[in-house]
């Protein structure tokens, strides 16, 4: 049996623009006006996954601990920039909030991953650390926006609730929790889903990779389990950070609910 | 009895129209104040503020000698409750509702399961709404269980907003019996009340709060 990954040749590479060709056929024919669209998205694809195989090369050469640190930060950013995005409930999505949530959380699975599971020499290498502390970023990036998200929704629609809790004696906190746990499960909800089907409906793409670079499936199935375990875990952290930090913003300092969370729906003062 | 529960020049402003609205007034122990004026005069409003679940531009409120920044606001809500018009309804039973309150931190005396049983019976509702789903009830019902569950925590001051509003006449009326009985059975109770409603003015001991006539209030 034949070990290793089988090059691509440029030529080979150009072949796959056949595929961009039948897709802009069915484009033109059908009058999808995606052309356009099209070819800006696979001349991107060329560009950006090129020069990000350049730059990984010279990372993975280099392998310097602060460049890695630096490297990962700036995903970071990148990811809680997209994250704040996708909350239309929460207004504009506090950056800084879901930056800082993000980075502790990546970090404290990665490293546990990195260091006690794969341990890989040096321990930081570049070569393990940056698409494993990646594909947390990519999914705890989904499940914090999900759950700001609906944390913000929430409270919308349980406005009455939360005033009635208030007037009680409740404390913001006590006065918020239900909705904390919806915010929560509808964070964690897709990655628990995905340790149910894996294997069974998809089969991942790190795992696919592996074994298309000629890894032994026993050992691609191993460091897939390692990756979904630390999903879910990064994602828990995350969601919970940022659900923590965030859930004051909605009281003002006497714990009172906040006017912006009233004008938002247009609620009866 | 002016020193029970006064509020001075409580100020604030409504909507984005802006306009100002300053009020002072005072409750006397055992009493009933009963705010009134058209709609969007800030009655809702102004029960808010005396709850401390809104905020006000200026002003200050005092209960027994104690001005309220020197309460925590926590204790402060538990004492002046405030009831909405609008009832809000969680979710399980009627009695999970009834409960829900006690589960929270500040509280430290139990469910008291009797009390809340003679409570509906004088608010015409039967016992066996207990284990009803509470999202079920009608406007009227959850709007009356609203109420008892504001009780049974045994504030010092009911703040109520239209409390009869969604209420036939029977019903209606066994809402202020009840209400001028609860004032009355102990020392250390009243009342603030928005209400449309003129057929509350007959309760002794009564003072009316205009806010669409004067904006300076009663004394």
């Amino acid at each position: 049996m034949d070990v290793g990954v089988i090059p691509i040749s440029n030529f080979q590479l150009g072949l796959s623009v056949v595929l961009v060709l039948i897709t802009g056929l069915i484009s033109a024919a059908l009058k999808l006006e995606l052309l356009k669209p099209l070819i800006w998205g696979t001349v991107r694809t060329f560009v950006q996954l090129t020069l990000i195989g350049y730059a990984l090369t010279l990372i993975f050469q280099v392998n310097n601990l602060a460049l890695i640190i630096i490297i990962v930060t700036l995903m970071c950013l990148i990811a809680s920039r997209t994250a704040s995005q996708r909350t239309p409930n929460a207004g504009r999505g506090p950056l800084l909030l879901g930056f800082v949530s993000l980075w502790v959380s990546t970090f404290l699975v990665g490293s546990i991953v990195v260091v006690l599971v794969i341990s890989p020499q040096p321990w930081y290498s570049a070569r393990i650390v940056i698409p494993i502390f990646g594909m947390i970023l990519g999914n705890s990036m989904n499940g914090i926006a999900l759950s700001l998200d609906r944390l913000f929704s929430e409270v919308k629609s349980r406005i009455l609730e939360i005033e009635a809790l208030l007037s009680f004696g409740a404390t913001p906190w006590e006065a918020v929790r239900d909705c904390v746990k919806e915010a929560l499960r509808a964070g964690m909800t897709p990655t628990i889903n995905s340790l149910m089907v894996v294997g069974l409906v998809s089969l991942p793409g790190m795992m696919t990779g592996q074994i298309l670079g000629g890894a032994d499936p026993q050992q691609a199935v191993r460091y897939q389990i390692v990756v979904m375990l630390m999903i879910a875990a990064a994602v828990a952290i995350g969601c919970l950070l940022l659900i923590l930090m965030s859930y004051k913003r909605l009281f003002t300092k006497t714990d009172a609910i906040s006017p912006a969370v009233f004008t938002a729906d247009g609620n009866k003062r | 009895m002016a020193d029970f529960f006064y509020f001075e020049n409580i100020s604030y402003h409504l909507g984005a129209a802006g306009r100002r609205v300053t009020v002072s007034a005072s409750l006397a122990e055992g009493g009933v104040l009963l705010i009134k004026g058209p709609s969007g005069a800030g009655k809702t409003t102004l029960l808010k503020i005396l709850a401390r679940l809104q905020e006000c531009d200026s002003g200050q409120v005092f209960f027994k000698g104690e001005n309220w920044l020197t309460i925590p606001v926590q204790l402060w809500r538990a004492m002046i409750s405030c009831n909405s018009q609008k009832p809000a309804v969680f979710n399980g039973t009627v009695l999970d509702n009834l409960r829900r309150p006690f589960s929270l931190k500040i509280r430290k005396e139990a469910f008291n399961l009797s009390e809340a049983e003679k409570g509906l019976l004088e608010l015409l509702l039967s016992r066996e709404i207990l284990g009803q789903e509470a999202r079920t009830l009608s406007g009227g019902e959850a709007a009356r269980v609203a109420l008892l569950r504001s009780v049974l925590l045994n504030p010092d001051i009911l703040l109520l907003d239209e409390p009869a509003a969604s209420l036939d006449d029977k019903s209606g009326s066994a809402v202020r019996d009840f209400l001028y009985h609860w004032v009355r059975q102990r020392p250390g109770r009243g009342i603030i009340m928005v209400s449309h409603q003129h057929d509350c003015n007959d309760l002794p001991g009564t003072k009316v709060l205009d806010l669409g006539v004067q904006q300076r209030g009663v004394n």
